[in-house]
């Protein structure tokens, strides 16, 4: 009998189930982003809008790139429905605590898919998701180090100010 | 009607119930499901579609669902075929549908250890 379901797709069911999960939270989060952008810029935070939009265009890059994959390797990719997105924050630091909030599932959720191709020998999609996992590790950098701004400047008389002007320059380097 | 423009010794069994069955053509390259006085082919995308709606129906809320009669209408875009299935027959394709695609990974399984695995 032939492997037909092999020959249509190289990854099983599962695995592109998990991958369609992924498409969604990539979604989630390109939006949430782009949520926290607009409060932040409603609040003059002008620098964190323009560092959460890019964020924000980064999560839709991931969630593009993932898509392709899965319909590269004959599967099916759902164009996600986003709904519950965040619109409102008590305060400058909780929109920071959010997006570290939000790039630990995202990992987490990473690391589930990796045990799962594991599990399933699937060595063609974890090669694919290294590229992901190492992106976290800057991702997390990123909200951690933004997130250790509030506590090295501090808030009170224009701390806000001052962290806002230097959330922009946080970047990653593994050297 | 389908049934008889086929050959049904060309046909490989994959699963079957008291209810149904599964069949594989590997001429062409597609399968048929006979269930509910239906015979009908679908591809590998139309097959999986059809599982995945029949395993999403909360079959329990069907039931409970005093407004609603137990029936559920089962198709999707690019399908040629209707079901209209009670909450019981609702089970028994989920069973033959999830038999059937058991079946298949075993195969899968099969395939790489005696054919691609093989030196």
């Amino acid at each position: 009998m032939k492997d037909l379901m092999r020959i249509k797709c190289l990854i099983s069911q599962d695995i592109e189930a998990l991958l369609n999960q992924q498409i969604k939270k990539e979604a989630h989060s390109s939006s949430l982003y782009l949520a926290m952008s607009s409060w932040c810029d409603q609040n003059g935070f002008d620098y964190s809008a323009d560092y959460f939009a890019k964020q924000s265009e980064e999560e839709r890059a991931h969630q593009l790139k993932l898509f392709k994959y899965v319909l590269d390797m004959g599967g099916n990719a759902i164009s996600p429905e986003v709904t519950g997105i965040k619109t409102d924050f008590a305060g400058f630091r909780e929109v920071f605590e959010d997006a570290l909030e939000a790039e630990i599932a995202i990992t987490q959720s990473f690391k589930n898919i990796a045990s799962r191709c594991h599990k399933e020998q699937d060595f063609v999609t974890m090669e694919f998701l290294n590229w992901f996992l190492k992106e976290q590790r800057e991702e997390e950098y990123k909200a951690r180090r933004a997130l250790e701004l509030f506590e090295v400047i501090g808030e009170e008389g224009t701390g806000r100010w001052e962290i806002d002007k230097h959330v922009n320059k946080i970047t990653y380097s593994e050297q | 009607m389908e049934k008889a423009c086929i050959d049904i010794n060309e046909l490989i069994n994959v699963f079957s119930t008291d209810r149904g069955s599964v069949y594989q053509s590997d001429k062409l390259n597609c399968f048929y499901v006979d269930f509910g006085g239906k015979f009908a082919r679908y591809n590998c995308l139309s097959l999986q579609k059809l599982k995945n709606i029949v395993e999403g129906i909360d079959v329990e809320a069907l039931l409970l669902n005093t407004n609603k009669a137990d029936f559920e209408l089962i198709t999707f875009n690019g399908c040629d075929h209707i079901y209209l299935l009670s909450a019981l027959e609702i089970v028994s394709l989920k069973e033959l549908l999830q038999g059937a695609f058991t079946m298949f990974k075993l195969n899968h399984l099969i395939s790489d250890c005696l054919y691609r695995l093989t030196v």
